[in-house]
């Protein structure tokens, strides 16, 4: 009998898994997006209010082809959108941001400086996934934008 | 006498040999002794043969006869064995062993997917527009990120400009 009850309820569990996960590919396609500003440095002294970036967004950004050691967060915007509406983000006082969440987890990102659009990328992004934008800042420092999917 | 003439003398004595051969049989136990006295007994076997064959009759018709034996043997075959009585319990467990085996390959290919994403690693098709030449695109599939790096703001007169581009006010 307790055998059966278990078979019983891991067949409850695999079909609430299952219907989870359809609803969720069912959804009404409106997602939350993360957009952080985020400076590059070699310099270890540097202000102490500065806020370290998440370690594991830092550690991703060492690991790619960038040559700065340290990374701070500077300024963070989460953005709920629904499907394919735009939205413009003020990041700092010279960067902004437009985000169009696009169908099939697409995503439309385009960063203006100045009020100049520089570059508009469109791409999957899925939970895990970052769209880094950058640049080269003053003392041979960087400025990254950094755009991931929450949920 | 020799084997093959005792047999002779039986095809003989059975009326199977040719005419000619036969007539020399007959011949030959008008001679020999041995071959009459072997001849004699052939023939008193027969005669007793004969005289003691039963001839057995059944009082029935030999269609009834038969189908009392087959009824017969009808009645002592074993009796099939009763159904078996299977409880609702044992019933349900039956169904639900290969449900829970489903369901548990169903959950281990979930979490599998979760986990690992399916396992395959799909490039991510990156469609970039960028107003400034010297900018490029890179993407990195281990690390599941695009780069855009742009030139922009790096020239010199924007970097020494007194407000940092992108970098909010300190």
């Amino acid at each position: 009998m307790r055998l059966g009850l278990i078979c019983l309820c891991l067949f409850f569990v695999a079909a609430l898994m299952l219907s989870t996960g359809s609803a969720r590919a069912q959804s009404d396609g409106s997602a939350t997006f993360e957009a952080l500003l985020v400076w590059g440095t070699n310099d270890a002294k540097t202000d102490p209010k500065f806020k370290p970036a998440d370690p594991a967004l830092a550690e991703k950004l060492k690991k790619s082809p960038f040559k700065w050691e340290h990374y701070f967060e500077m300024h963070r915007e989460n953005v709920k959108l629904k499907l394919n509406e735009e939205q413009t983000i003020k990041m700092s006082r010279n960067c902004v941001i437009s985000l169009t969440n696009l169908k099939d987890n697409q995503i439309k990102f385009e960063l203006f400086g100045k009020g100049t659009l520089a570059n508009t990328v469109t791409q999957s992004l899925p939970k895990g996934q970052l769209l880094v934008t950058g640049g080269d800042a003053e003392n041979s420092t960087a400025w990254f934008v950094v755009l991931r999917r929450v949920e | 006498m020799t084997e093959e003439q005792q047999l002779k003398l039986q095809t003989f004595f059975d009326k199977e040999l040719p005419e000619k051969e036969a007539r020399e049989i007959a011949s030959w136990l008008a001679r020999d002794a041995d071959a009459t006295a072997l001849h004699a007994e052939l023939r008193n076997t027969r005669q007793a043969l004969k005289g003691f064959e039963p001839e057995l009759k059944v009082p029935e018709s030999r269609e009834f006869y038969w189908s009392k034996i087959k009824r017969e043997i009808e009645r002592s075959a074993p009796a099939r064995a009763p159904a078996e009585q299977v409880s609702l319990f044992t019933s349900l467990r039956r169904f639900l062993l290969p449900l829970g085996a489903v369901a548990t390959l169903a959950l281990v290919g979930i979490i599998t997917l979760h986990q690992f994403g399916g396992g395959v690693v799909r490039p991510v098709p990156v469609n970039a527009i960028l107003a400034d030449a010297g900018a490029f695109t890179y993407r990195d599939e281990s690390q599941g990120m695009t780069v855009v790096w742009l030139s922009y703001p790096a020239e010199k007169k924007l970097a020494d400009s007194p407000s940092p581009d992108t970098l909010p006010a300190k």
